[in-house]
């Protein structure tokens, strides 16, 4: 009768000190783990006129990196400028019309595409619409 | 064998743990008539380490900047996750160490406690409560608010009036003329660096002064009273035949800090707001000087000390003698007897003084 009576209260100790580790546990982890709403989804828009022929318009989104580049003949292209290969910022390349990662030498063509060197898949497309002047990335 | 027993045996065949077990910790033995206010020190041990913990997990966030302070703090208690939990915690914390550190002070004292052969006890809890004071207002300044700008523009600006080179120490002190984008650098790394190392380096030594001397005997529930160490040579406080320290008084320490878990819980979650004035809610404007600026309560009769006084430097002096009195008490004190009851003049100028500070406090907090 007295080792079941121990044993019960051995148990209900053991759990409540775990409640108790819990308690404290969550609030430290949610506390430290990053906040959603910092790079929750939002829209970024950005004039026309700040994209011309040719150049490329770097900008935060959604917590990263993304790049709005206007290829030689008008078309307009969004994507995200962190390299596949080790999440590097790439760079564009004006006169060859292309995104350099400074990183490990890999190349990328103006749509994204691995053209060389280590990253194993392309630029991360983005979604945007262009109306009264303004590109909405988003 | 279970996993645990295999990990026991390989420790204890490299560094003993079986025999430190026995020797330090069930060994260590209490006095039978050890009582509740043995344990305050675990308390504080508890507490400190909550504010180590919440300091650092402030750190992740506050940003000791003039220009940010006040609003990675804002940032803290409305968008981080539990960022208010951390932060009450830490702010209550910080009153509440001052306050355990007060009662563990007052039980040592009635106690008799700090008498020889344990003068470097108190001499060393001293210095660990001039420790906690400063850390504590250094850490008042880090939100950089009305209340915390000004409250150190008053405590910095009281060392002024020490002759010839008060001015300098206080533009030592700020690390500017004024209090400003120095002082937060320069408090900053006091509150977080420099102070907790050296308290962890005091509470060792008065760890070890403890355990080397042993546990004092509470002089109630005795015949004798008297202290019976002749001074001659090192004696230990065995208490042959008393209670070991683990697991008994161990599980004292963990009711007690239960206890004091529960009342700060308490203000936390049911008033957290109890120690803010309404200057806490302000950001600094070194332009503007808001009404009524007063110190923490742990400050007030010091406050007021000073205001009483028609000489500032006569009022520092006064403080200064009171307070070296205090740190040189049992130097002074050298009697044998320890009951507090037996102690008639100890007990007149202590609940005086006990009494004295009251009342300078409830008049600092009404001037």
């Amino acid at each position: 009768m007295q080792g079941s009576r121990r044993k019960f209260l051995g148990l209900s100790l053991g759990i409540l000190t775990a409640a108790a580790a819990g308690a404290v546990t969550y609030p430290v982890i949610k506390y430290l783990a990053p906040g959603k709403k910092a790079d929750a989804r939002h829209k970024v828009e950005i004039p026309e006129g700040e994209v011309p022929e040719g150049s490329a318009k770097f900008f935060e989104f959604e917590g990263r990196i993304a790049v709005l580049v206007r290829k030689k003949g008008g078309a307009l292209i969004a994507l995200s400028a962190v390299c596949t290969h080790l999440g590097c910022i790439v760079q564009w390349q004006k006169e060859k019309e292309q995104f350099l990662c400074p990183c490990h030498a890999g190349i990328f063509s103006a749509d994204g595409a691995v053209l060389s060197g280590p990253p194993p898949k392309p630029l991360e497309k983005l979604v945007f619409t262009v109306a009264s002047g303004r590109i909405t990335v988003g | 064998m279970s996993l645990l027993k295999k990990l026991h045996d390989w420790l204890d065949v490299r560094i003993g743990t079986d025999e430190l077990i026995r020797k330090e910790l069930i060994g260590f033995l209490l006095p039978k008539n050890v009582n509740f206010w043995y344990s305050m020190g675990s308390i504080l041990l508890f507490i400190f380490a909550m504010q180590v913990v919440t300091g650092i997990l402030l750190m992740v966030y506050y940003v000791p900047h003039a220009d940010k302070a006040f609003k990675s703090v804002t940032t803290i208690m409305n968008e981080v996750p539990f960022g208010w939990l951390i932060r009450i915690s830490h702010a209550v914390g910080s009153h509440m160490m001052v306050l355990v550190l007060l009662v563990h002070m007052l039980s040592v004292l009635f106690m008799g406690s700090y008498k020889s052969p344990r003068e470097l006890h108190w001499l060393s809890g001293f210095f660990l409560f001039g420790l906690v004071l400063v850390i504590s207002l250094t850490g008042y300044l880090l939100p950089w608010s009305q209340l915390s700008f000004w409250a150190t523009t008053i405590a910095t600006d009281s060392v002024g009036i020490i002759p010839y080179f008060g001015d300098s120490l206080v533009e030592f002190l700020r690390g500017s003329k004024l209090v400003g984008a120095a002082t937060l650098g320069r408090f900053f790394t006091l509150h977080v660096a420099v102070i907790p190392l050296a308290i962890v380096v005091f509470i060792g030594a008065h760890l070890f002064l403890v355990h080397r001397t042993g546990v004092s005997t509470p002089p109630f529930g005795l015949e004798d009273t008297k202290n019976r160490w002749l001074g001659e040579r090192y004696a230990y406080e065995g208490h042959s035949g008393g209670i070991p320290f683990f697991p008994h008084y161990a599980l004292q320490d963990l009711t007690s800090i239960a206890i004091y878990l529960a009342v700060f819980a308490g203000v936390v979650f049911f008033n957290p707001y109890i120690f803010f004035a309404s200057t806490a809610f302000v950001p600094a404007n070194p332009f503007q000087t808001p009404a009524h600026i007063k110190p923490e309560w742990y400050f007030l009769a010091n406050y007021q000390t000073l205001k009483i006084f028609p000489s500032e430097i006569l009022g520092l002096f006064v403080q200064g003698a009171a307070m070296t009195f205090l740190a040189l008490l049992p130097f002074i004190d050298r009697g044998k007897e320890r009951h507090p009851l037996k102690r008639p003049l100890f007990m007149v100028c202590s609940v005086g003084g006990i009494l004295l500070y009251i009342t300078l406090m409830i008049w600092g907090h009404y001037s």
